[in-house]
């Protein structure tokens, strides 16, 4: 084949290429005309008769009990029966992957035809790019004309979460209990080795060391005198027993927003000293969803951990496995981080008073429809139903506390299997005052835990630091927020895992991405804003 | 019938009609051709017209046409990240090294396979050895930590009980690079031995037969008639392999990589899922894309006019 042509070919080519480009973007200009048609006849919709179809996401992990399915179950079905039915609405639930929440939104968000016309979604910066985008519905005059119940039971402190420039662009549901993380030690290892349990930063450290030691359990190899995981419940309550907090006992919300802190570097130091003395577990980094952590601490080669509030303590949990497989364990809850940097009280961090942020996209035709399926969720008993299932059935009350019958079937319980992600108004079973939801929250655990519980709640809630809310969206956090978080990993990783020697210069350099990649400018704006709150 | 009279009557009609009857008894083959063709149009030229989000500030609610133009902000953008040139890094290290001990091992196992006498054997390990190819990665990912934790990993406790200290497999960065290359290996090697299986059967038994009249040892036997058979399949497979230098897959390292080694795992392909999918930041995801694709094409052509300059025969 000569020079000449083959260069004719590729002209060819080319001009194939060229226009089949023209004829896609024909394409989608056809598109984007449907979307504005789509768009404009949104308002009315409220209005018709006929049957329509709300689409809603709903979590999926993995855990339909059989004959349920994600999208076909007792809640679902409930709400088609006791809303659906009688607004003639068809509701639809669209199954998202819980660990991909974000990934999937994304996609989901991009197609205008598939996006569901209720998406939900914890990080605040992603809410603000979707509402800086324009990508969501105001929802500012539907609340008042269809969402008064709804209005009542998120109260304007909470609605003030999902506003932006004076616009309402989310409806942030309610956290009920704003405890967060506490700590365990195993009482029967103390008590073996006739040690005290400790009170300090400085009295775990020695108790970590007399732990592995004189290994009280006899675990050899196995013996893991604090379990670690890549994990918020592990290495944020560290942090947060290292940090100043910038603002009385508030202060940053942002995970990623810790390496901004004084002490910070403390907090990876005492971390780095941890992982080279050989007191935590050896694969932290490797074990993000803390199944490792959970095995070891089951199997009693954990001495001590940080874990969040309940966690461990849920019927048939890791707490009921533990007795199983060592029947003398006895564990405790203890506070036991202090922070040097604030009084020495036991600082960490607590949770902001709002939920997850719940969106109607704004080329949704359903939005009526949608406030008014929240409404409907926030009336009467509906939100308490979806999250623990029927009185008499599910629950009994008991001074207005919703007792879990522990005798209900099998079948009974599995009702509400997933009520904690259909009921998206409030994260925890909120019925009414913080005390009222902590009581609620401990006597839906099994008996034998409830004392423990109980305690956890208690170390949970003292001497807690709780987040900034500013009034305005951080710029910075939207547009680097996920790569610091990311970067957040990498720098406790490698300063953990840093020989001591060589701790300055890794801390540095990883310090010094950090800062480059936007955490400077995330420090400048963070900065202003709490200047304005002054 | 009538038609083909009339063809007959024009007086250009000798060239339709031939063409005409080619087209009647080849249009299988045209047929055939015809759907890999639609293939690449829909989802190899299609989606190219999503190119130009890298050269605007892409908002996901106005639609690619919706979005304005920024020129080469992004491509700027991107060039000042330090982790853009540390992925790059990698994809090329990774790749690399996976040439050095990857490409190799398929060749080394056609040739035991092809050594091997007993026909029953010989088809049992090649079933065995072509399993691990169909196991997905997230499957082997999952056996590889299980393998190699550092403290609950089976290797680790075999090497602890005889006292050896435990090996970081997984979480230092040279360790782990032996850990990613051979994985590699195990899940790929059995599956490639196939092409050289292929080209072995073509090689003439006489060559054996008058070599061993020669008196020429086993290894003599590979070394003058085995591997000769085999090189044109081997210098195909290189430059292939050459071409992809900047290509990576992503699950693999994605799977097989942690935080602790990103210093190494972080390739092209996991930083583009990072900041595209994760972040929501589709222009820079694109403009990385984009630019790997470039490169990419300068790799093929560059290895292609190597291959014609050294074999004469080019893949292009």
């Amino acid at each position: 084949m000569t020079g000449q042509t083959r260069r004719g070919v590729m002209k060819k080519a080319a001009g194939t290429v060229l226009s089949l480009m023209l004829g896609a973007s024909l394409l989608a200009g056809c598109g984007s005309g449907d979307k504005e048609q789509a768009a404009g006849a949104s308002g009315e919709a409220g209005g018709s008769k006929e049957r329509v179809t709300l689409k809603v996401e709903v979590f999926d992990r993995g855990n339909s009990p059989s004959p349920h399915t994600i999208t076909n179950n007792w809640l679902t079905q409930y709400v088609q029966k006791e809303f659906g039915d009688k607004n003639n609405i068809d509701v639809e639930f669209v199954p998202v992957q819980r660990s991909e929440e974000t990934t999937k939104l994304n996609v989901l968000m991009a197609s205008a035809s598939d996006v569901p016309d209720i998406v939900f979604v914890y990080d605040s910066s992603v809410f603000y790019r979707y509402a800086q985008q324009g990508g969501l519905t105001d929802v500012g005059e539907l609340l008042k004309e269809h969402g008064t119940n709804l209005t009542k039971y998120l109260g304007d402190e909470t609605l003030k979460f999902g506003q932006l420039e004076g616009k309402q662009f989310a409806i942030p549901g309610k956290r009920a209990i704003t405890a967060r993380y506490n700590s365990y030690i195993r009482q029967d290892w103390l008590d073996k080795l006739g040690m005290k349990a400790p009170k300090t930063t400085e009295e775990l450290y020695e108790t970590l060391k007399a732990f592995k030691e004189k290994d009280p359990a006899g675990l050899g190899d196995k013996n893991i005198p604090m379990g670690l995981a890549l994990a918020p419940s592990g290495y944020e309550t560290l942090i947060y027993s290292f940090i100043k907090p910038v603002k009385g006992d508030l202060t940053y919300s942002q995970r990623y927003e810790m390496p901004l802190h004084e002490g910070f570097k403390e907090a990876m130091q005492f971390m780095n000293k941890l992982y080279n003395e050989g007191l935590v577990s050896k694969d932290f980094s490797l074990d993000e969803e803390e199944e490792q952590l959970t095995k070891d601490f089951q199997n009693g080669n954990v001495g001590f951990m940080t874990e969040d509030v309940g966690q461990i303590l849920y019927a048939d949990g890791v707490m009921d496995n533990l007795r199983k497989n060592v029947p003398d364990s006895k564990v405790a809850a203890i506070d036991t981080l202090t922070n040097p940097n604030a009084d020495n009280k036991y600082t960490k961090s607590r949770y902001g008073s709002n939920g997850m942020y719940i969106m109607i996209p704004k080329s949704s035709k359903r939005s009526v429809e949608a406030v008014k399926y929240l409404d409907w969720m926030a009336s009467g008993n509906n939100l308490l139903t979806m999250s623990t299932g029927v009185e008499g059935e599910n629950y009994v009350m008991e001074d207005g506390i919703p007792v879990i019958k522990e005798d209900a079937t099998q079948e009974v319980k599995d009702r509400v299997y997933n009520g904690g992600d259909m009921a998206i108004l409030a994260n925890g079973k909120a019925i009414g005052d913080q005390e009222m939801n902590e009581k609620a929250w401990t006597a839906g655990f099994p008996k034998q835990n409830q004392e423990l519980m109980r305690e956890s709640i208690a170390v949970a809630n003292t001497d807690t630091i709780g987040p900034i809310v500013f009034n305005r969206p951080i710029e910075a956090e939207a547009k680097y927020g996920t790569a610091l978080n990311d970067k957040l990993k990498v720098i406790i990783v490698q300063s953990t895992m840093a020989k001591p020697d060589q701790f300055e210069a890794v801390y540095e350099r990883e310090m010094q991405d950090f800062m480059n990649i936007g955490g400077s400018e995330l420090k400048k704006e963070l900065e202003a804003a709490l200047q304005e709150t002054n | 019938m009538t038609k083909a009279k009339a063809t007959y009557l024009n007086p250009t009609g000798e060239i339709n009609n031939r063409r005409s009857s080619y087209m009647k008894r080849y249009w299988q083959l045209y047929a055939l051709l015809s759907l890999p063709i639609i293939y690449f149009l829909i989802f190899r030229y299609g989606p190219m017209y999503g190119v130009q989000i890298a050269f605007k500030d892409f908002n996901l609610f106005q639609g690619i046409n919706g979005s304005e133009w920024i020129g080469l902000d992004a491509f700027r953008e991107v060039f000042a990240m330090n982790d853009f040139y540390t992925t790059l890094r990698n994809t090329f290290m990774l790749n690399l090294l996976d040439l050095i001990v990857s490409f190799p091992a398929p060749i080394i196992l056609a040739i035991m396979l092809y050594e091997i006498r007993s026909g029953w054997f010989k088809k049992f390990s090649q079933t065995i050895l072509y399993i691990p190819h169909f196991i997905s990665w997230v499957i082997i990912g999952g056996i590889v930590y299980q393998l190699f934790g550092t403290q609950s990993g089976m290797i680790n406790e075999v090497l602890t009980s005889m006292g050896f200290e435990a090996v970081p497999f997984l979480t230092e960065k040279n360790s782990w690079l032996i850990t990613y290359l051979f994985t590699g290996v195990w899940q790929s090697a059995g599956w490639g031995t196939i092409l050289y299986l292929a080209a072995l059967t073509g090689v003439n038994k006489e060559l054996f037969e008058a070599a061993d009249v020669d008196g020429a040892t086993r290894l003599k036997k590979i070394w003058h008639i085995t591997l000769p058979s085999i090189k044109p399949t081997i210098i195909t497979l290189l430059i292939l392999n050459l071409g992809k230098m900047v290509s990576i897959g992503f699950d693999r390292p994605y799977i097989i990589g942690n935080t602790a080694v990103r210093e190494y795992s972080d390739v092209l392909s996991t930083f583009v899922y990072r900041i595209g999918l994760e972040a929501g930041q589709y222009t820079l995801a694109t403009v990385v894309g984009l630019f790997q694709a470039v490169v990419g094409l300068v790799f093929i052509v560059g290895s292609n006019y190597i291959s014609k300059k050294v074999t004469g025969d080019g893949i292009l």
